[in-house]
């Protein structure tokens, strides 16, 4: 029993959590004494337990899982250990349930919580449709309401769009570059296990005295200031979702940078590579800076800090550029992954070379760049100088042109090929519609004088379904149904898989296009009642969000029971040239016996006798000799 | 359910191993060095989105600096500069040693540096015991303490950084071929530092 | 023309009409509440300008995606069958880079001459006060607006024709001051204040939104605007000016 409590794992967890708890106590009574408090009452305030244990309590889980381990070691004196790979690969569902370094096993936990939360975040999103489906409805209470768009937000955000594409990209990018794992295997599970943690705090929030936080995914201060205990569990729920995105990000730019395969120049890289190099740039530079948000606001709610305080001098607006200054490049962080799918997925199902390899590349460089000059599009009616909205317009607008390259260059891929329309390639095609009609509500959103009417209103609400469902969930959708095969060794059921599309499709529009007549007409966001002649609209969006959600049921029936009992996926179902379709689905546990060899583009498809990569040692790099270590030669 | 990564029995029949093949090289640049090297890349935008509180508060709305009544203790803070900064120099004092194979040059730095950045936050923690204000007087306060005690934070995580490599240094553990122990945490050690010379000019000096 | 021509031709054929039947339909759909002021008149005319030149492009995307998947889904018996190895096309590229760079340019800049003219400060306008509190609006008429002591009171008066300079000030959290009728909103922000300027240019009375979420009752945060003729204005100033002579006298909204 006592080894239990020992080894790294649940028992441990549980454990150490308790003592997290006990030294939180402890240490807010002393600090609380120190600074005397007279009453043995205010030693003890449950506040100030429940915020230090916020801390306390997660990274205690993380030591007790056996997260830190490794580091202990270190920081103990003990010889460094190379990479112990006993725990590679997975043998049952349980071993999902621990900490693995294996990067084909954290991309499934990733994917696989990420959609849990998906689920989650969508039942929230019923319940609000359900109280908005009738002007003054008391379904829910305004409170409660607050917290569910909230927290319906958050969870979407930081633990669905986010993690979802890191863990597709950690699955699929090693194997992509020929790399046999992630740079840092160890800091990718620990990266991991940071997201459950911050899912369940905000989850847990609901639970909290005065509800959830109920300030939106924005937390403007200083609302979020004063709000009740339940605003910390956002404030540092970010802040593990955050390191948790940096530490992946660090993961995929080295492992990008110094475990490419022989042979495989940077544009000899697939998209998705790219686009994953591209949204860990964004990453590393701009996530601190929520981080540092959330930490001025825990510091001006814990400590009594002055940062938003106008009374003391502090600066409001500050709390939004720097907010967004993170969050508009999320914006990008959550689409240029999904960017990178398409790319695979229309090269592979159009059976053609992506049109403009190379401008494919750079347009997503310049969305980076761009992506962080916009940020103050955001609070164009905010009350900031009034200077400030003419760049910022400027950039907003020109940004469509690097994403119109890029839409454009999809089309022009798609132009006499030889089009597979199955699942995945339906989501494609659909994220191609629905995204260019957000685009082009968001160029909309550019021009200030128009901006100043529907700021903050359901036109918005449009908008962000039209570019985060219509864009990032059906690249995510496209993806899934992409790489399931290779994923799960098992293949899905196509007839379902395209109900799943068309249901999708059509639900999904008819919930969120009347959002930008209601937006037009004065609706605003965030209201959990609204004036009469707005009722017979929204009782249609609630009506056909229903729809929607019964929807992703199809998905999620037909995922459980492929994974069980799919027919077996042969190493590659859709004859691509990319690296990861050359092993065995599901992958070996060391993903290549031998690091292949890049020898060419990796979406020649239509070349006479094109090669992406051969297992043989290299040959004299003009040779790409047909041999025996050819991997696919596509045929006529 | 089927697991994701059942070693495909023909990949293991042909010949057994018990690890990864070697990955291949494609960049020059050391992979800790280069996560360090990102790494602090992050560590700068945190101390960014700080400074953007600074700018807004004593910039843009022009709030006088230091706060009325309040003075900064230039100098002592000057002196402890001058710890840090000649911290910088014993570490890569002790990293030239280790590459050199003068084991008792690698010891003698790395102490030496851990002390003296444990002075310099000895002195800063005196600093804050009687500079006279508290963060929650108003927000030029709240600035100076967050944008000092930001650094202070990365000064401990330092020390613990280089308290781990004292020790290993003590037991032996680094060669001249096997450094980079030391020299990781020595790049963050430097970059401790010279966002030190960055905030003392902010915040003290102009 | 040749045989091979004639799709393409179908299929530009029906996207022009598509365009023709989009812009129709934009000019039928009903998209806005009453226009209200002389600002609501140049941004509904900005909305459809942009509502004219996002059709052809959302047309062109959804045609050439029809269109593929009309002619170029895979047939039975090309199920190995690959496209031609097209790369890329420089001058294409060039041109759908230049052609949106061009159109958004131009785009903004007609934004920005919007934003100017409906920002204008003209010769004669009157200021009003406006205060944002947890859960409610308060309305703040200075001296040279009333012609006597300052009135304070929850009621928005004012006159048509007449520029109207609202200077916003928060007691507690951000709130935004919306009038939909206008198309006009900015954040009420602690601290500082803010300013939105309009003419109102019909009567009637118009809902005023607060469009920032402030708390729990921020969905009931509403109130009316009376846009009344001028008379009728100094008239409701002269009996607000009775029913508190002496009393308020918080309404600095020149602040
Ligand atoms: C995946 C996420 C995502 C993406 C990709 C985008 C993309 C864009 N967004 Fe969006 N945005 C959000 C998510 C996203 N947005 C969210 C969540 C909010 C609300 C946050 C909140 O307040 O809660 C928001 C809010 C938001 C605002 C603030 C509105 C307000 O609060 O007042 C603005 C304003 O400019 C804006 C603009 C844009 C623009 C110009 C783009 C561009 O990048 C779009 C470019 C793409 C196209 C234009 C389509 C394809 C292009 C062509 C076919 C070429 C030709 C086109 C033209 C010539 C027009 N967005
Ligand atoms: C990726 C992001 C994402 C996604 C996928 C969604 C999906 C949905 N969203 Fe969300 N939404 C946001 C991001 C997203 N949203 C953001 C950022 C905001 C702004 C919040 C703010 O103001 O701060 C917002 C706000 C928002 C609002 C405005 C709230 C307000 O301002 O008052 C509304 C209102 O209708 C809404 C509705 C929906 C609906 C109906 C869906 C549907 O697509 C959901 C479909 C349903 C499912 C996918 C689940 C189906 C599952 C079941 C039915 C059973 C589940 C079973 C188990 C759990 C066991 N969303
Ligand atoms: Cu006041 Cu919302
Ligand atoms: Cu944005």
């Amino acid at each position: 029993m006592a080894a239990r409590f020992r080894a790294p794992g649940f028992y441990r967890a549980a454990l150490m959590m308790l003592g997290g708890v006990l030294f939180a106590t402890a240490l807010t009574w002393i600090v609380r004494m120190a600074t005397g408090h007279a009453t043995f009452h205010h030693y003890l305030s449950p506040d100030a337990i429940l915020t230090v244990s916020l801390i306390a309590v997660p990274l205690a889980f993380l030591v007790g899982i056996g997260g830190f381990d490794y580091w202990f070691y270190w920081a103990a004196g003990r010889a460094t250990r190379p990479e112990d790979h006993s725990s590679h690969g997975a043998s049952s569902w349980k071993d999902y349930f621990r900490i693995n370094t294996d990067h084909k096993v954290i991309g499934v936990q990733y994917t696989v919580n990420s959609f849990f939360f998906l689920l989650v975040g969508g039942l929230i999103a019923m319940l609000m449709r359900a109280q908005l489906a009738q002007p003054g409805s008391h379904f829910v209470d305004g409170n409660t309401f607050n917290g569910l768009f909230s927290v319906h937000a958050s969870l979407l955000i930081f633990l669905f769009i986010i993690p979802v594409f890191a863990g597709l990209g950690n699955f699929v990018i090693p194997l992509m570059i020929g790399a046999p794992d992630m740079a840092f295997p160890r800091l990718n599970a620990l990266s991991f296990w940071l997201l459950p943690v911050a899912g369940l705090m905000m989850l847990g929030s609901f639970f909290a005295p005065g509800g959830a936080f109920a300030d939106g995914w924005t937390a403007y201060a200083p609302l979020s200031v004063n709000a009740p205990i339940g605003q910390t569990f956002f404030a540092l729920g970010v802040q593990f979702a955050g390191a948790s995105s940096i530490m992946t990000a660090l993961n995929f730019l080295v492992t990008i940078i110094t475990m490419r395969a022989p042979g495989m120049s940077f544009f000899r890289m697939p998209l998705l590579v790219w686009a994953n190099f591209a949204t860990s740039l964004l990453v590393v530079i701009a996530t601190p800076f929520i981080a540092a948000s959330q930490f001025f606001v825990l510091l001006d709610r814990a400590l009594g800090f002055n940062f938003f305080n106008a009374a003391k001098g502090g600066d409001v607006l500050m709390y939004q550029h720097v907010f967004w200054f993170y969050s508009h490049p999320a914006v990008y962080i959550m689409m240029l992954p999904g960017f990178g799918i398409i790319s695979e997925v229309i090269a592979v199902k159009a059976r053609k070379p992506i049109f403009g390899y190379r401008m494919m590349a750079f347009s997503l460089l310049a969305i980076v760049g761009l992506g962080f000059t916009v940020w103050a599009h955001h609070m164009f009616t905010s009350g900031m100088a009034a200077w400030i909205r003419i760049p910022m317009a400027i950039t907003t607008a020109v940004i469509a042109v690097p994403t119109g390259i890029k839409i454009f260059s999809w089309l022009a891929t798609l132009w006499r090929g030889v089009l597979h329309l199955d699942t995945a390639m339906l989501f494609a095609l659909g994220f191609l519609t629905t995204f260019t009609l957000g685009g082009i509500s968001g160029v909309m959103l550019a021009m200030v004088p128009f901006d100043i009417h529907v700021s903050a209103t359901y036109f918005i609400v449009a908008h962000i379904h039209y570019v985060l469902f219509g864009g990032s969930l059906m690249t995510i959708y496209a993806g899934v149904y992409y790489w399931f095969p290779k994923m799960t060794g098992r293949m899905y059921d196509e007839r379902l898989g395209k109900w799943h599309f068309w249901t999708t499709f059509v639900f999904f529009n008819l919930t969120f296009g009347p959002m930008h007549i209601l937006g037009l007409q004065g609706m605003p966001r965030r209201v959990s009642t609204y004036a009469s002649q707005f009722a017979d609209l929204n009782l249609f969006i609630s009506i056909a969000s229903f729809g929607l959600g019964l929807s992703t049921l199809l998905f999620i029936y037909n995922i459980i029971t492929s994974w069980r009992g799919g027919p077996r996926a042969v190493g590659n179902p859709w004859r691509a040239l990319t690296l990861e379709w050359q092993v065995s689905s599901p992958p070996p546990v060391f993903n290549f016996d031998r690091v292949p060899t890049v020898v060419g583009g990796p979406y020649e498809y239509g070349v006479p006798g094109a090669v992406h990569g051969i297992f043989a040692p290299a040959p004299s790099p003009t040779v790409a000799d047909a041999g025996a270590g050819v991997v696919h030669a596509p045929s006529q | 359910m089927e697991a994701a990564s059942i070693p495909h029995p023909a990949a293991h029949a042909e010949h057994e191993h018990h690890g990864p093949p070697a990955a291949n090289r494609s960049s020059r640049v050391e992979p800790q060095l280069l996560g360090m090297l990102l790494f602090i890349i992050s560590e700068i935008m945190v101390f960014g989105a700080f400074f953007t509180a600074y700018f807004f508060i004593r910039i843009a709305n022009g709030d006088p600096w230091p706060a009325h009544g309040t003075t900064l203790p230039v100098g002592v803070a000057g002196m402890n500069t001058a710890i840090l900064v000649s911290s910088s120099f014993t570490i890569h004092w002790a990293e030239q040693a280790i590459k050199k194979g003068n084991h008792l040059g690698l010891k003698a730095g790395m102490l030496t540096t851990f002390l003296l950045g444990c002075s310099f936050l000895f002195i800063q923690i005196n600093e804050y015991a009687n500079i006279g204000f508290a963060p929650q007087d108003a927000a030029q306060q709240t600035i100076f303490y967050s944008l000092t005690g930001l650094h202070g934070a990365h000064v401990f995580i330092g020390l613990l950084l280089l308290l781990f490599v004292t020790i290993r240094a003590f037991r032996g553990h680094y060669s001249p071929e096997e450094h980079r122990g030391v020299e990781v945490p020595g790049i963050y050690w430097h970059f401790v530092d010279v966002m030190w010379l960055v905030v003392y000019t902010t915040v003290y000096i102009l | 023309m040749g045989r091979q021509q004639r799709p393409i031709v179908i299929a530009a054929v029906s996207a022009v009409i598509a365009i023709a039947i989009g812009i129709v339909i934009s000019y039928a759909i009903h998209w806005f509440p009453a226009q209200a002021s002389t600002q609501a008149k140049e941004s509904d005319t900005l909305y459809h300008v942009l509502v004219i030149a996002s059709i052809p492009i959302f047309v062109i995307v959804v045609s050439v995606i029809l269109y593929s998947v009309w002619q170029f889904h895979m047939k039975p018996g090309e199920e190995l069958k690959d496209g031609p190895p097209i790369h890329g096309n420089t001058r294409l590229e060039v041109f759908w880079t230049a052609i949106p760079t061009v159109l958004l340019l131009g785009l903004v800049g007609y934004s920005f001459v919007v934003l100017r003219n409906n920002e204008k400060k003209p010769a004669h306008e009157i200021q009003i006060g406006v205060t944002g509190q947890q859960f409610a609006w308060s309305y703040q008429y200075p001296p040279s607006v009333t012609g006597g002591a300052a009135v304070n009171s929850n009621q928005l008066y004012v006159p048509k024709g007449t520029s109207v300079d609202f200077a916003m000030r928060s007691n507690d959290v951000i709130h935004a001051f919306w009038i939909p009728a206008f198309r006009l909103q900015e954040d009420v922000v602690p601290g500082i204040t803010t300013h939105w300027r309009t003419t109102p240019t019909l009567t009637g009375d118009y809902p005023v939104v607060c469009n920032l979420l402030c708390g729990l009752g921020h969905s009931l945060m509403r109130s009316t605007v009376h846009v009344v003729p001028e008379a009728q204005f100094k008239a409701w100033i002269a009996s607000q000016l009775s029913a508190s002579s002496g009393g308020s006298t918080s309404g600095g909204a020149s602040g």
